[in-house]
């Protein structure tokens, strides 16, 4: 390894190289996997692997739908899960906990179910240049169809969003505010407080896409004050497949359901049918029981640990990250130099280096990151670029990760380089 | 060596063949993934139905622009029938495992990208425009 292995990551009162261990795939391979895309899918802890296991073994039946014992204690195990991830964003009451697949659907039943239907010409739903698109097509599809405006917030050029150039983002057409925590490209953290401030001084609701952060810092939605907030397991230790949508109770009794099935609806008429009550309403079809106990233990393990531990480590480690990368030549990195607007993920290029070529090479050496758009296109047309290559940085990663990553970047150049 | 990055595929990578402007051919059509913002620009010049010249422009992966570097190099000189059935050829060996390796040398370096499947529309764009400059009027 190279002497950037050396550099010392201020100690902390977690042990988090011990925690390494509770990743059984960082102990499956022959060779050291230095997992550098945490922020499009975490690896899974034994404890989270082993819920779902469990779930199957033992626990399994139907939620919500059957009399006897063993339905019975899978419907407590699931709302009491419900319950874990309402403690976990602190919502005032687990109803105001949907789940739902992923952060993406949840974020398409609020554009279907909430915006749409109240959705008017001249109304506008603001957005920002950074989202992903999961937080930016929901809107531009609602709008269109409503005759409504999808306006974005700019960026300044570290990337940051430029509210001064935002006018009208606080105005009285506009409907909804939507907006990332933190920048799955370049792990920006986005001032939220101070835009839901703002916005609820009109009465304007927000809400905040938090897949890339509510696994990695504090979130609190009751000191937030958003209505609404995204969430998805599996980008934070959780399974696949399950995601969350909170919403504040009055926001969630204006919306309407976007699937519409079984165990949704109370009284099913020729003409007219009556919803259940929420968060029932919002979950059509039978529930993900392992998905949701998978996803409570996740919230729980990382509990544990603390996130504002897990913040501090991820931070440190994307700093190192930053140092070590500037310093090699042809490499220039995205995003704000201040590491204090940074979490744990970082975008970067290779001068005449396609990315995609710059992680099947990493890749070859162990090195796993991402390449491409990160589905995030308006972002990139803001870069100038069509792709980025990202290292994201999750507490189980440590100082051989960078090196590894140092190393794969100057094989690359090798290998490519002029 | 990497492996996706052999010798062959390399060496057409840093040194491409046939590549720049695009003036002088009969026909241009281009070739883009948005999904990776690769484009690539595909011009032929052809005398008596046979290829006199081939040439592309564009920007994209090493693999994108070596396969684009080998595509000009192996299709000069073969009639336009003839390209186009090697052009099917490429597209049935990388869509389908049953699908036969080219006999140029060359061209079945490009085989080292088969086993990476997100890599084969990299392989593909320059072929796909080659295909349009054959096929379309």
């Amino acid at each position: 390894m190279t002497a950037d292995a050396s550099i010392l990551i201020p100690s902390d009162s977690v042990d988090f190289d011990a925690l390494r261990e509770d990743f059984p795939i960082f102990n499956s391979g022959s060779e050291t996997l230095h997992y550098l895309d945490s922020a499009a899918s975490s690896q899974k802890p034994s404890c989270v692997i082993d819920a779902v296991a469990q779930c199957y073994r033992s626990q399994y039946a139907p939620v919500h739908r059957g009399l006897y014992p063993l339905a019975e204690s899978a419907s407590v195990a699931y709302e009491k899960a419900r319950q874990t991830l309402a403690n976990f964003i602190n919502a005032a009451s687990a109803d105001e906990i949907i789940f739902t697949r992923s952060a993406t659907e949840a974020i398409n039943l609020v554009a279907s179910g909430w915006a749409g239907p109240a959705l008017k010409a001249g109304d506008e739903i603001w957005v920002s240049q950074m989202e992903h698109h999961s937080n930016y097509l929901p809107w531009q599809r609602v709008c269109r169809n409503r005759g409504a405006s999808l306006r974005v917030i700019p960026l300044d050029s570290s990337g940051q969003l430029d509210l001064d150039k935002a006018a009208g983002l606080f105005a009285n057409s506009t409907r909804l505010i939507a907006i990332t925590h933190v920048s799955n490209v370049l792990g920006i953290v986005n001032p939220v407080e101070k835009i839901i401030h703002l916005a609820a001084q009109k009465s304007i609701p927000v809400l905040i896409d938090a897949a890339q952060s509510v696994g990695h810092m504090p979130v609190d939605v009751q000191a937030l004050k958003c209505d609404f907030l995204v969430a998805s397991a599996h980008k934070m230790c959780g399974p696949g497949g399950i995601g969350l949508l909170y919403g504040k109770k009055q926001r969630l009794a204006q919306t309407e359901p976007l699937l519409l099935g079984g165990g949704m609806v109370d009284l099913v008429q020729s003409e007219t049918s009556l919803w259940s009550e929420i968060p029932a309403r919002f979950e059509a079809g039978s529930p993900n029981l392992a998905g949701a106990l998978g996803f409570a233990v996740a919230a729980d393990y990382i509990q544990g640990i603390g996130r504002q531990a897990i913040e501090k480590r991820e931070r440190e480690l994307a700093a190192i990250a930053f140092e070590v990368l500037s310093e090699i030549g042809g490499v220039g990195i995205y995003g704000p130099e201040n590491s204090e607007y940074r979490s744990g993920i970082l975008s970067f290029h290779i001068d005449g280096i396609h990315p995609h070529d710059i992680a099947q090479i990493a890749g070859e050496h162990g090195v796993a990151i991402r390449a491409g758009h990160h589905c995030c296109q308006p972002l990139m047309q803001h870069l100038n670029t069509s792709s980025t290559a990202r290292a994201s940085f999750s507490f189980y990663n440590n100082e051989e990760d960078i090196a590894a990553l140092v190393m794969a970047i100057q094989q690359t150049k090798k290998v490519l380089g002029g | 060596m990497d492996s996706v990055y052999k010798t062959v595929l390399l060496d057409h990578f840093h040194n491409p063949r046939n590549k720049g402007d695009l003036d002088t051919m009969d026909r241009v059509r281009r070739g883009s993934n948005p999904r990776c913002g690769d484009e690539i620009e595909v011009g032929i010049k052809a005398n008596n139905e046979v290829l006199e010249s081939v040439r592309f422009r564009g920007r994209g992966c090493s693999i994108c622009l070596a396969s684009a570097s080998i595509m000009s190099e192996c299709t000069k000189g073969l009639t336009l029938l003839q390209a186009r059935q090697l052009v099917q050829q490429m597209m049935k060996w990388f869509g389908d495992t049953k699908g036969e390796t080219p006999s140029n040398t060359t061209l079945a370096a490009l085989g080292a990208v088969r086993q990476h499947p997100a890599r084969k529309k990299c392989v593909l764009l320059a072929w796909m425009a080659l295909d349009e400059t054959l096929t379309s009027k």
